[in-house]
Formats: C-alpha cells, sequence, structure tokens
C-alpha cells in the first residue's frame, strides 16, 4: 500500500474505500470479458464473423491489459482482489458478454460486443469524474483506459452501421493509452 | 397503476430481500431483474429505494436506459 499516495487522495476528498470497489467491479469486468471475448472470438466464423475477428482480438487483448493496469492501482490506495474467483466474477461491473444462441448471428455478436463496450465507457466516464482534480493517477489511468473503451465502442459500432467510427485499426502495439501503465 | 410515497418506497431498497424499486421523475420503476441493480446497489454509489431524478442528471448515461426495466408505478409527491 503507498500510505501517503492514499492519504493525499483522501485529504482532496475522495471516498477510497468507494472508490477501491469501482476499481475491483471495473478490474473484475476486464477479466470477465477478456474471458468472454475468447469464446466470442473463437466463434466468429465465415465471411462476416472472419471480418470482424481481429477488433474483436485486439480488444479482447487490450481488456485484459486494463486489467493488468488497474490491479497496481488497487493495490496502492490499500485495496485487493477478492480470494475467490466466483465472487470476482459476481461483482463485475457490467454484465458477461456471454455468446448469443445463434453465433452466426453476426449482429447479435455485434451487440454484444458493443453493449459490454458502452457498460465501460459508463463506467470509466463514472470514475473519471470522481477523481478529476483530486485523485490525479487514478485519473490518468482511467482517462486512458476510457480512450481505448471508446475506439473499442467505435468500432463495432460502425459494423453494426451506426456510421463510420473515424479510425482505423490498430497499427503495430496494442494499448495506445494504456501500454505507459504496463511498462 | 400503484401509488408510492417517499417512504413506501424507501422499504423497496433490495436489502432482505424486498424488491428493487428506483424511481425517476415520478415514475416507479422495478429493477429487480438488473445486472447493474444486484442487492439493490448501483455502481457502488446508488441504492434503491430512492428518487434518483437529481441523481441521473450527474450519471454517464441517460434516461433511456430506464426502458430497459419496467414501470410498475408512480411516486406521489410530498404533501
Amino acid at each position: 500500500m503507498a500510505k501517503v499516495a492514499r492519504e493525499m487522495v483522501e485529504k482532496a476528498g475522495v471516498n477510497v474505500d468507494q472508490l477501491l470497489e469501482i476499481l475491483v467491479k471495473n478490474a473484475s469486468a476486464e477479466l470477465t470479458t477478456f474471458y468472454y471475448y475468447t469464446i466470442l472470438r473463437v466463434n466468429l466464423i465465415g465471411l462476416d464473423g472472419e471480418g470482424i475477428k481481429e477488433i474483436a482480438e485486439v480488444a479482447r487483448i487490450e481488456d485484459r491489459n486494463h486489467f493488468e493496469a488497474l490491479v497496481p492501482r488497487i493495490y496502492e490506495l490499500g485495496g485487493k482482489l477478492p480470494e475467490n474467483m466466483n465472487d470476482f466474477h459476481d461483482i463485475s461491473a457490467c454484465p458477461p458478454a456471454k455468446l448469443p444462441k445463434d453465433p452466426r448471428d453476426i449482429k447479435a455478436m455485434l451487440t454484444v460486443l458493443v453493449e459490454a463496450e458502452r457498460c465501460a465507457v459508463r463506467g470509466y466516464t463514472n470514475i473519471c469524474n470522481i477523481t478529476a482534480g483530486k485523485d490525479h493517477r487514478t485519473y490518468d489511468l482511467s482517462q486512458a483506459i476510457l480512450n481505448e473503451e471508446i475506439e473499442h465502442e467505435s468500432w463495432f459500432s460502425e459494423f453494426l452501421g451506426e456510421g463510420p467510427s473515424g479510425h482505423f485499426m490498430r497499427r503495430g502495439d496494442t494499448s495506445p493509452f494504456v501500454s505507459k501503465f504496463l511498462k | 397503476m400503484e401509488k408510492f410515497t417517499k417512504q413506501e418506497l424507501s422499504h423497496h431498497n433490495g436489502k432482505n430481500s424486498t424488491k428493487p424499486y428506483i424511481a425517476y421523475n415520478g415514475i416507479v420503476y422495478d429493477v429487480s431483474d438488473s445486472f447493474h441493480w444486484k442487492d439493490g446497489k448501483h455502481q457502488v454509489l446508488h441504492q434503491a429505494g430512492e428518487d434518483l431524478t437529481e441523481a441521473l442528471q450527474q450519471a454517464p448515461h441517460g434516461e433511456d436506459l430506464l426502458g430497459r426495466v419496467p414501470i410498475i408505478g408512480k411516486l406521489l409527491e410530498d404533501e
């Protein structure tokens, strides 16, 4: 635990225990999404499925990176992860991104993916709102994750025909915003 | 449609096996089946059994998400 770091955040007026609960729930959402996206990616087959497999894979890997980046901050602030994986799964901030009944239904697959990303975008916006100007390190981390979640949302949204994302697929390494927290 | 006072609404906080209800703009919603209201709590910060009209203005989502949960009544104004 980083005692003074926690103290600074408390002094700035943040309820650190509440913040930790939110961070742990979001860390759970990232790890469970990584798991469920693995199943989704495997089932993205055929002409339509293959077309979105690569971005689903990037989103999957980046969500795992988000989990990895969140964990140190949780412990710095004096929090911890649940001892039991079942408990961890059940406290997730977002619903499980489960495989739709018909995995060949690409619209249903994309809807699962975009809903998961939208939940994440709301979650990190909330953390940014709570920490802005008060907990600089959590804010910086959450904002970095938010940047990537917004890109994921726009990719899947574009495939759903909701309009152009304005993005091109990743060129080079994954997690352009969060990677600084992983070094 | 059932009518609730704020006090009656407060009993529906999701604790002790009560069904979690929330109010927004005078409408009462049943959030029992919502993943986001497990045990009557929402994103750590909000508890069921409350009028969340003001809180929703600060939330990272709009009232459109309430369209996903059933309406079960009306909230009576304070007398």
